[in-house]
This record gives structure tokens, sequence and C-alpha cells, in this order.
């Protein structure tokens, strides 16, 4: 009866999906100002902007291109972007039917942007990322509206799970690699973190790793390898560090991941202005090694003369790794790297035009947004004034560690 | 609550004055302080007032196992009982938690019954509705009532309530007006209200019960008179929220199936059959409650009743020969010639929660057309040992089987074993 009713939604679903011809990479593409629609009680709409602060799921429908999704789950989301007047989303297809999707999502983000009044510094790192090779979230715009009232401009987010997973990391003989251990970082109030061990309790780490799959799994198959993880940066001296810790975190990955963060100025990231924040961590599936995804990059583009090097000092693991001269070169090559593929024909700056003048209209007649529209002017100034001096002082700034002729425009 | 039992207890004191002065001269009498099976104070002829206490603890385990505690301190209460002339009839009684402290007030009433056809009752009691909802905790033939007497009936309320009888006992009614939907079916969530608006509560309720032997009148085997049949119907006004019945595991550890959102009406509707025949006792009830959910739809449209729907059948025998009646007292109690009592019985019930509608998708959200539904299915074996009057022994063995497993004590499970041992004193 349950298999019965579970699949005839499943099928009305993919029949609905396809018979649009639509996919996810249509649903998140980023050239796309996107628009959803939610349906849902009126009660539920005002009790969940109400106890926006509480985690509780209220069911809707959800419109898209002529697509309808029917009892979904939607809940407020957010650390400091929780709002009631413009409340950031998680939307789940499968949480009053098992294994419900939606045009093969799962669940995805409705991002209020309400810590960023350009509106699309996470949506354009993001793309940054994904063209440096780095795991990342798809992202777009979209304007959203619950029972036909316009709420306001939102990213929508991928979610980062098995999904997300098998489109990164594939398959290897024909095994989809998204059955590894997925942990989101909690950030713990009033309790900042730089990767110092916690101790031999799982507490520490449990508190800071969410898991979100082989959620059954006990403590010391999904901890106790985090746990080892950070024993070992923390007590292995810099000879034998790469032999250690390279087998269960992926070094060089790490090196690119936090030189992206580096160019991008991301101020909260994992070596962020109040300890480590915002990131994923997957350890790859039947194997030892884990590595880090990206993730909120809202607080990138923080200003144009970020230190290249700030903070990872600070950071046992940043610190411990860079100690080592080949990871130290490999970090100002990639940061360089970056700068060079944003400054490739142009990039970044024809990007962040592009999804700026994508959003305008949008951004402009959304009036939940706790900035005014001559912010938005403002930050869309800098914005677009961003790549040419942020390039030439990250190529500065590496050829001054590196040791290597300076690129002209440097002081 | 305070008030009106303050209330009740003014208005029980003033019937046992003025009745007192009325009877008191009839015949002579022991009065005072006497023990009668139980503690009781005798003001006169038909004028007395019996200290209740009811103590039921239980002792259990669980395969698999679901993290509950063995010992478990199920329930203690002290009333007072007692009449007032051959006229009046009053009942006081309230629950203690396990820290020894007063909890809520089960039974406050005051009863006229000068007439057998006509009597009425006020106060706080039983709404009628479910023969073994009815029958008190410490008589019922399990240690625990069937799943849809302890969910569906409503239990107790604030009302008025007209009662009466003809031949004999052989046709019964009762019908009342309550302030609720009794204490199953009150609002037990946080109601949200937007700003302005107050929250609204269940009720006010009717409900109306009407029994009859049947098979008296007719030319049938003397066994086959005592058959009884009864019917039911409850009907409450329900505010809009997540108000539902909801589906409670045996034992109340597990929530097989939630609230859903709510609006409109309340029905119940409701049969049973009791038959006692020396020592040997059947029983059984069918019953039904269907709430509106007007608005209620992600798109504020109408959906269909949410419906919840149990059943039982339960058999008994008093291996020791006593009568299966209201009670069973032991014709030799253990220490005074006997052993005692002893009853064995087994009971199957049900209880299942669904959507009228069965079209389309099924989903768990609350507010779905048509919903996932749920059912627990009850196997329940038991031995009940009473020594004497006042105290029983009761050795349960319960199987739950969870329709959705998913949905269950521990979700992935489906099949649960439950061993309980009860200590229970009456007097």
């Amino acid at each position: 009866m349950l298999r019965q009713a579970f699949g005839a939604a499943m099928l009305l679903l993919l029949l609905a999906g396809s018979a649009a011809g639509q996919t996810a990479d249509d649903f998140f593409s980023s050239e796309v100002l996107q628009r959803v629609d939610l349906w849902m009680n009126a009660k539920d709409w005002d009790k969940l902007k109400a106890n926006f602060k509480e985690n509780d799921y209220y069911p809707a429908d959800l419109t898209w291109n002529g697509i309808t999704a029917y009892n979904i789950g939607i809940r407020s989301r957010g650390l400091g972007s929780r709002s009631s007047t413009k409340p950031g989303l998680r939307v789940d297809m499968d949480r009053y039917a098992t294994d419900q999707k939606f045009i093969g999502i799962k669940s995805f983000v409705l991002d209020n942007l309400v810590q960023d009044p350009s509106g699309i510094r996470e949506t354009t790192a993001m793309r940054l990322f994904a063209r440096l090779g780095i795991a990342a979230p798809r992202e777009t715009h979209t304007r959203l509206y619950v029972n036909g009232n316009y709420i306001g401009l939102y990213a929508l987010v991928e979610s980062v799970d098995k999904d997300m997973l098998a489109r990164v990391y594939g398959s290897i003989n024909d095994d989809v690699q998204n059955d590894g251990y997925l942990f989101e970082y909690n950030y713990v109030l009033d309790s900042p973190w730089k990767f110092e061990y916690l101790g031999s309790s799982y507490d520490g780490y449990k508190a800071r790793f969410s898991i979100k799959t082989n959620e059954s799994k006990s403590d010391s198959h999904i901890w106790g390898p985090i746990e080892e993880l950070v024993r070992l940066v923390n007590q292995t001296a810099s000879p034998g560090f790469e032999a250690s810790i390279n087998p269960k975190l992926d070094l060089a990955g790490f090196v690119k991941y936090l030189a992206a963060q580096s160019f991008v100025a991301e101020n909260d990231g994992f070596v962020g202005y109040a300890g480590m924040n915002n990131f994923y961590l997957y350890r790859l599936e039947n194997k030892d090694q884990h590595v880090f995804i990206a993730w909120d990059e809202d607080n990138s583009f923080f200003s144009t003369d970020f230190p290249i090097n700030a903070r990872l000092d600070e950071n046992v693991l940043a610190r411990t790794t860079l100690e080592l001269p080949a990871y130290r070169t490999q970090f100002y090559t990639s940061v360089n790297d970056a700068a060079s593929s944003a400054n490739d024909g142009d990039w970044l700056h024809a990007e962040i035009e592009r999804q700026l003048n994508m959003i305008a209209d949008a951004m402009n007649a959304d009036t939940a947004k706790p900035y005014s529209n001559a912010d938005h002017a403002a930050a869309r100034n800098t914005m677009l004034a961003f790549p040419a001096a942020r390039i030439t002082f990250v190529q500065c700034e590496v050829a001054k560690q590196l040791g290597t002729a300076k690129p002209a425009g440097c002081p | 609550m305070r008030r009106f039992g303050r209330i009740a207890l003014g208005a029980i004191g003033l019937v046992l004055v003025v009745g007192g002065t009325a009877h008191a001269q009839k015949k002579p009498v022991k009065r005072g302080l006497v023990w009668d099976d139980r503690p009781s104070i005798v003001f006169g002829r038909d004028i007395h007032l019996d200290i209740r206490m009811k103590l039921q603890t239980d002792w259990r385990t669980f395969d698999p196992d679901v993290d509950e505690k063995l010992y478990d301190f199920h329930s203690l209460r002290f009333g007072l009982k007692g009449e007032v002339t051959k006229h009046f009839a009053y009942e006081f009684e309230r629950e203690v938690n396990s820290d020894g402290e007063f909890g809520d007030w089960k039974d406050v009433y005051v009863d006229w019954h000068t007439f057998d056809p006509v009597s009425v009752q006020g106060g706080r009691f039983k709404v009628p509705f479910s023969a073994e909802q009815l029958t008190g905790p410490t008589d019922t033939d399990f240690a625990y009532r069937s799943l849809a007497a302890s969910i569906i009936a409503p239990g107790r309320d604030k009302g008025g309530m007209v009662y009466g009888r003809f031949f004999g006992r052989g046709l019964t009614y009762q019908a009342g007006f309550f302030n609720g939907d009794g204490d199953n079916g009150q609002i037990k969530e946080e109601q949200f209200v937007s700003p302005g608006e107050t929250p609204d509560a269940v009720g006010p309720s009717f409900a109306g019960r009407v029994t009859a032997t049947v098979l008296r009148p007719l030319p049938v085997p003397q066994r086959l008179k005592s058959l009884r049949l009864g019917a039911a119907y409850t009907n409450a006004e329900l505010p809009e929220g997540l108000n539902s019945l909801r589906g409670k595991s045996v034992m109340g550890t597990a929530t097989y199936f939630e609230r859903v959102y709510v609006k409109g009406r309340r029905q119940r509707i409701g049969t049973e059959l009791e038959w006692t025949p020396g020592s040997f006792g059947l029983k059984a009830e069918w019953m039904q409650a269907r709430e509106d959910r007007l608005g209620q739809s992600n798109r504020n449209a109408d959906l269909s009743d949410f419906v919840s729907t149990g059943w039982y059948v339960d058999s008994t025998w008093v291996v020791t020969g006593e009568s299966k009646g209201d009670s069973i007292a032991p014709k030799k109690p253990l220490f005074k010639g006997g052993i005692g009592a002893i009853e064995i019985g087994a009971r199957y019930d049900q209880l299942g929660f669904a959507s009228a509608s069965t079209e389309g998708p099924a989903f768990t959200n609350p507010r779905a057309e048509h919903l996932v539904p749920n059912t627990d299915e009850v196997w329940t074996i038991g031995v009940n040992y009473f020594p004497n009057r006042w105290v029983r022994l009761v050795g349960n063995a319960i199987h739950e089987n969870f329709e959705d497993p998913n949905r269950s004590i521990s979700p992935g499970t489906a099949g649960f074993w439950a061993l309980l041992f009860r200590f229970q004193l009456v007097f």
C-alpha cells in the first residue's frame, strides 16, 4: 500500500519533470533568473515567519516552470541570516513522502540574501570555485512567490547531499561515489575553533561535525576518523606530516580550497574572523581520506586588499600544512591561478555584471530585504570595481611571497 | 478547575447537611468511622462517605528494547464517594503523581437518581461513549484499555447528563452536553494564533448512548438473554489547528500517527456488544471518529475527513467460577479457605488512522488530501489473580504490530512485544 502510493507519487513527478524536459541543470542554471512559487496554508506561512528561529517543517506545494511538486516540506534556516520578514528556507521534497524528488532534486536552499546588499557575492564565489575545480554547489537567483505574493529575491542553492556528491565525484567502476560520510560544519557559538585537538572524547567533534549520511553507524565509525585526523594534525611534526596526514585529508585539494577563499577575500570561511566556518567535510566512499566542500560564501569579496595569507597562521591545519614548502608554494600558485582565471577574458567582471543585470529588477522590487535600493546600488558599484583591483593586488602579493618578478601596476 | 472543585465540594457539603437532617431518625444504624469493605464515615441510614483509594504499579519489559523504564508508577488516586439519602450520590477523585503531589481531578460530580427512568448527573465525569472507556481502570479485563477506547472515546469532561433505565436494565440511555470533548479530545498542542486572535477551545459537545438486552424479550436460551448491544454518538465543535486525534502505542511510549490539521466538527459513532453468561465474558466494540478539515489544505481548500477507526474483541473466563460482572470478588479469598479468583483472557484490538480520500499519491503531510495510513494491531493475553476483593495481580503479554514500520515505537521495526506485571490495590 505504502510502496504503491509512493511509487505513484514518484511516477507522477518523474513524468511531470520529463514531460516538460526540465532537469536539475535547468533549475540551477546560473544563466536564468528563476521564478519559484510556494503554495502553503496562510496560517502556516504566518506561523513560519513568527517562529522563524525554530526549525519546524511546514507542508507546501512548489511550482517551477509549470511543474508542481505536492506536499513538500519547508522550514526556516540560517544562523545570522534568520529573518521573520524574509525567511531563509530549506526545501525538502521527501519530508512527507519517502524518496520523493522534484526533477531529480531531493532538497535545496532558498538563501534570503539578507547579509549581502549586492545579492551576488555567494553566487559569484561559487561560480568561480566551480571554474577552479573546487567542489561547490550550483546556484542561481530566483524570484520567490508565496501564495502568489512576491516575497523577494533569493539565491537558489543546491544542497550538499548524495546527488551533489554523485555529480562532483562521479563513479568508479559503476559505483557512484556518494555513500561516504558527509558532515556539515556547525559553528558553535562562543567557542571558535581553529582545528586544535579537542581530546579523545567525540563530544567536541559531534558538536561541530553534523553527520548527514550513514547516520545509523556507530560514533566510532562516524567521528573516530575525525578525532584521529585532528589529533595527528596537532601532534605530527613536519617531516612525517604529509605521509601521515595526506591519506586522511586531501592536502592538495585543501590548499586549493584555501587559495580560492583567499582570492575571493572570504572573511568567514575556513580561516574566518571567528574561527572555522561555512564548509562541508566529506570522507570519500570506501576511503579514509577527507575532502572539503565549499558552502555559504556570502562573506566573500570583503575588500580588494584583503591579505592573501590572512589568519593562515592562526589555524592549526592551515599553518602546519603551509609550513611544508611544497604546499606553501602550491598555495601561492593557486591564489595566482585563481586571479588568472578571474582575469581570463575579464571573466569575473563580466560574470558580476551579468548577475547584477539579471537580478536588478527583482532586487529593486524586493521590499522585504533589510537594506535599501541605494545600498544595493552602492554594493553593485563595489562589486563591479572588485575584480580589477583584487587581481592586481593578489598578483603583486603572490610575486612578493614567491620572490618572482612583480607584474605591472604593483606598488 | 480549582474554582469548579470548590463549588462542587460546597454543593456536596450542602447536600450532606440537608440530606442528613431529613433522614437521620428512621432506624438506628452504626454511625461514625466504620469498615465496610473500605473505610466509610456513616452519618446515618443512606448517608455515608466512603474513602477510596486506587493504586496501580507496573513492571514491564520490551522486546526489542525501547529504552523505557522497567518500573512504572502507573496510577494512584484518592477519592470520596457516597450517597445522601436514596436520591443523591456524589464522587470526588483526584490523581496523585509519583512525587506525591496532587494531579488532575478525575470524577467530581453530583448525581440525582430518585427515578430510574430519569436521573441527572452534573459535574465532571465520563462522557457516555464506549463501554470499555466507561469501565473504571481497576475493573478492565486487561492492564490497558483497547487503543480505540483509550484514544477515540472522549473520557471525562465537565457537563450535565440525563440518564435512565427501563425494564430493570433492559434498556438504558445517557444523553448530555459537555464543555469540551473529553480529556482525550481536548487540545494538547500549543496553538498558533495570529496577533489579535485568541485560541479557541474544543467544544461544546453533545453525547448520547443507548444499550439494550435485545434478546431478553425473545424466546431464546436463558444464557443468551444477557447479551447487551449498544450504540453511541458524539458531536463536538473543533477549532482550527493541529488538533486531531493521534495514534499512541499501547503504553503511550510512541506516537504512530501524528496530529493533522482540522477544523469543523468531530463526530464519533460507536457500537458495542457485551455478553457475560456466568464466568464467561465476551466483549466487543467498534468505533469511528470523523474530523472535518475545512480550509486546511496547502492552498486553504477543504480536505477530506480525517478518520480514526478502531475495534476490539475480548474474551475472558473466570477459571475459579466466579461470575463475570463489573468486578470480580473471590468466593474463597486467599487465607480464608481458598486461593482467590483467577481469570484468563485474550483480546485483539486495532486502531487505524487515514483520510477519507484515497485518491492520488499518499503523504504524511498533516495537510494532505490523501494521508498515508497507519494502524496498530494489538494482541493481549492476560491473567488476573484476585487473592481477595482488594488486590489484583495482572500479567499481560502484549504484541503490537504497526502497518508502517517507519512510524512505530522504534522506526524501522514493525513488531514489538511487551510483558507487564501489575500490582493493584483498591478499596
